[in-house]
């Protein structure tokens, strides 16, 4: 009897394995998941240097804008030069731009060529009134963020002249001009952090995949089995091998598909990363302008991140397996409870809604800081694997709550397949959608249906 | 030997299969018949242990039957249970691991069965590509692939040509040979009267004739006599016991209550000139089915 039993359980694990293998099989070794990869690779590729291809198939992004200035008060030029030099610095990368001082006998034939060029004309002149006054001319205003440089070098040229007509001393002027020394003290533990930086990197790197991938669980496992279901196969698969193992060998498989597309996903990444690398470009996280690798990377350090990283890392990935299998497992007995694919397609929908629900709430976690409603959803199973990351980098909960929330998601995996198994068991031999509620509350309340 | 003792099945509350009894020894071949919603396919989905029962139970070898024995049975579906999307070869091995042989041994099977069936060359097209009646002989192969000790055919014919039903009576009647167990249902009575042994005819879910076939057509009692010539129609209804006379084709078919009646026919018949046929058959399974079924249905 013993080694009947043995015997079964072998035959069992080997059913198990060759199911989950031709499952897996059945996902990866078609012509579609190469191109689909082909085509992610590309794309990931693609955007992880969006800037360099743009550059390379031409354009006027690179052309500076001249400024011609005449000064007609004689002493605003030079004013002018610091500032635009100071600005220069700061906005490098966003706008470019060079300038010169024009005598007052070009002006009409500097404004004549204006028509045909981007160049903007400043006439600096005196006023009674207003101790001076300014005159902008440009074919367009295309560049937005130009244009305020330029009103605020503006306005601190007023101010300078009309602080130099009131006598105050060079020095004191120096003085007032100077940077206002800022001293930040926090007394909270809690690092104020650039929120773009962190959400700029947690959403493309792992809240935007994640969600991606979960998507594709849902579908994946429930067509798989309504496929089965709907050709009769199952009932020849159901007569060899138990519900249950039929029903592991597809949470498996697809998990361990999903494991894989991440990892592939992260390696295109990597391929996007060298082949920038190798263009002789940086690396830049955020949208490949603004902050590049070692400006990022020193933010990252400066806000604590990198030190947070050490616990918030395992935490994410066993948050993101547990929450796969989750998904999987629900994806599974949905699909089981319907009759058809079409059924099907509607039943995830609540799914797809949950799931976009979370999305958008990590989006608004860091504008609703502290949210009570965010931090309590967080620990909801459908939500936690979106929501945690980000609150956690965050500081807004702590290792305590998102352990509360691993805990809470086990405990409903547990339940899943404490209960999900029994209305799998009945469901996938079911063709019929009468009476449906009622034959899976008995199938879960008999305790010989394991 | 397969035993299905007192066996009743609830649909919440259709009684779908009302205590029904029968037996199949090994090397033997039983027919399950009965209309549309008799309650074969539940009893089919029952002996797998697809469906639990509500009463009664069911053995193989004085065995319930469970994922042990599972692997000794052969179960042919009524709908095409084949993944359409696989070729005949993948197909194959995907129900013979399930059934708990070896790649190599199924293969070897599927050779032999591809080429019993005259479809080798089919080996790696996909299913989806094949014909209807190919399909179902796909499907029956993988439910043999196995040699099963219990082999479970709901419809096997349906879609099938006569010569591809004849090959599949030869290779059903080799398995018998070797000591299966075979079920099958059917609503062709003529195929269950070439090859079929044993039946039980099921109406909503009763079981209203069940036994060997040969004790069936002895006990049914009602003959038919065949007759070709120059005889009067009026006449031979006057015949006591005589039931109904049919003209079909050039012959004349008299239904008579039992054997007793054929002197009769006879003396009359042998009044009449031109008397070229005189043949006494038993009723046909059809005919039993008909009388049976539609008493059932009566009551």
């Amino acid at each position: 009897m013993k080694y009947l039993l043995l015997r079964l359980v072998r035959v069992m694990k080997n059913k198990l394995v060759f199911l989950t293998k031709y499952s897996l099989y059945k996902k990866i070794k078609t012509k579609w998941f190469a191109i689909v990869n082909i085509i992610l690779m590309l794309a990931i590729v693609s955007l992880a240097n969006i800037d360099i291809i743009v550059t390379y198939f031409g354009g006027d992004f690179n052309k500076e804008t001249v400024i011609k200035v005449i000064d007609k008060t004689d002493v605003s030029y030079d004013l002018f030069e610091v500032e635009m030099n100071n600005y220069k610095k700061q906005f490098n990368n966003i706008a470019r731009y060079s300038f010169k001082e024009y005598d007052v006998i070009y002006e009409e034939k500097i404004i004549s060529e204006l028509k045909n060029s981007n160049d903007i004309l400043i006439i600096i002149e005196e006023e009674e009134l207003n101790y001076v006054k300014f005159k902008m001319i440009s074919n367009k205003f295309n560049d937005q963020i130009l244009y305020q440089i330029l009103v605020a070098t503006l306005n601190n040229i007023k101010r300078s002249i009309a602080f130099n007509l009131t006598d105050i001393p060079i020095s004191e002027l120096n003085r007032i001009y100077s940077p206002a020394n800022i001293e930040k003290v926090a007394l909270s533990d809690d690092v104020d952090r650039n929120m773009d930086v962190i959400m700029g990197t947690i959403f493309p790197t792992l809240i935007l995949p994640f969600f991606m991938l979960v998507i594709i669980v849902v579908q994946m496992v429930g067509l798989e089995i309504n496929e089965e279901k709907s050709t009769k196969s199952m009932e020849v698969i159901i007569s060899n091998v138990p519900a249950q193992i039929h029903f592991f060998s597809k949470i498996i498989a697809s998990n361990v598909f999903i494991f894989i597309q991440g990892i592939l996903l992260v390696l295109y990444g990597f391929i996007g990363f060298l082949t920038r690398i190798i263009a002789g470009h940086e690396f830049s996280l955020t949208g490949n302008f603004g902050i590049e690798l070692d400006e990022f990377w020193k933010q990252l350090v400066t806000d604590g991140v990198i030190d947070q990283l050490i616990y918030v890392i395992p935490i994410v990935i066993v948050l993101f397996l547990l929450s796969f299998v989750f998904y999987s497992l629900l994806a599974g007995i949905f699909s089981s409870i319907t009759v058809n694919i079409e059924d099907y397609q509607q039943i995830q929908t609540p799914i797809i809604i949950l799931l976009l629900v979370g999305y958008y709430l990590s989006i608004l976690a860091p504008v609703f800081e502290g949210s009570f409603l965010i931090r309590i959803m967080s620990y909801i199973p459908f939500f936690s694997a979106l929501l945690i990351p980000s609150l956690l980098i965050l500081n807004q909960i702590t290792i305590f709550d998102a352990i509360i929330s691993i805990l809470l998601l086990l405990c409903s995996i547990y339940i899943l397949l404490k209960y999900g198994i029994k209305v799998y068991k009945i469901g996938i031999l079911n063709y019929s959608s009468e009476k449906l509620w009622g034959r899976f509350s008995q199938a879960i309340k008999n305790k010989d249906n394991i | 030997m397969l035993r299905v003792k007192n066996v009743t099945k609830y649909y919440g509350d259709f009684k779908a299969v009302d205590n029904l009894s029968f037996s199949v020894e090994e090397g033997c071949v039983f027919g399950l018949l009965g209309v549309n919603g008799a309650g074969k396919t539940t009893t089919f989905r029952m002996i797998m242990g697809l469906l639990e029962v509500n009463a009664g139970n069911i053995t193989l070898y004085n065995k319930k039957i469970d994922y042990q024995v599972t692997d000794n049975i052969g179960f042919m579906t009524e709908e095409r249970s084949l993944l359409t999307k696989l070729t005949v070869k993948e197909q194959a091995i995907f129900y013979g691991i399930l059934k708990g042989m070896s790649e190599e041994k199924i293969l070897l099977m599927l050779d032999y069965w591809l080429k019993r069936f005259n479809i080798l060359e089919y080996k790696n097209r996909k299913i989806k590509e094949l014909s209807k009646g190919n399909q179902q002989k796909i499907q029956f192969i993988t439910a043999i692939i196995n040699d099963p000790k219990l082999l479970i055919l709901d419809e096997p014919f349906s879609g099938l040509d006569p010569i591809n039903i004849e090959l599949f009576i030869d290779v059903i009647k080799e398995l018998k040979s070797r000591g299966a167990i075979i079920i099958f249902s059917t609503h062709r009575m003529d195929h269950v009267e070439l090859f079929c042994e044993k039946l039980v005819i099921m109406v909503r879910g009763k079981s209203i004739l069940e036994g060997y076939l040969k004790d069936i057509k002895k006990a049914y009692r009602k003959m038919n006599i065949i007759i070709n010539g120059n005889v009067n129609k009026e006449e031979l209804l006057k015949i006591s016991g005589v039931i109904s006379v049919e003209i079909v084709v050039d012959d004349i078919v008299v239904k008579i209550q039992d054997e007793s009646i054929i002197d009769n026919v006879f003396k009359y018949i042998s009044k009449c000139s031109d008397i070229q046929k005189f043949i006494v058959e038993e009723a046909t399974l059809n005919e039993i089915f008909i009388a049976k079924v539609g008493e059932s249905y009566e009551k």
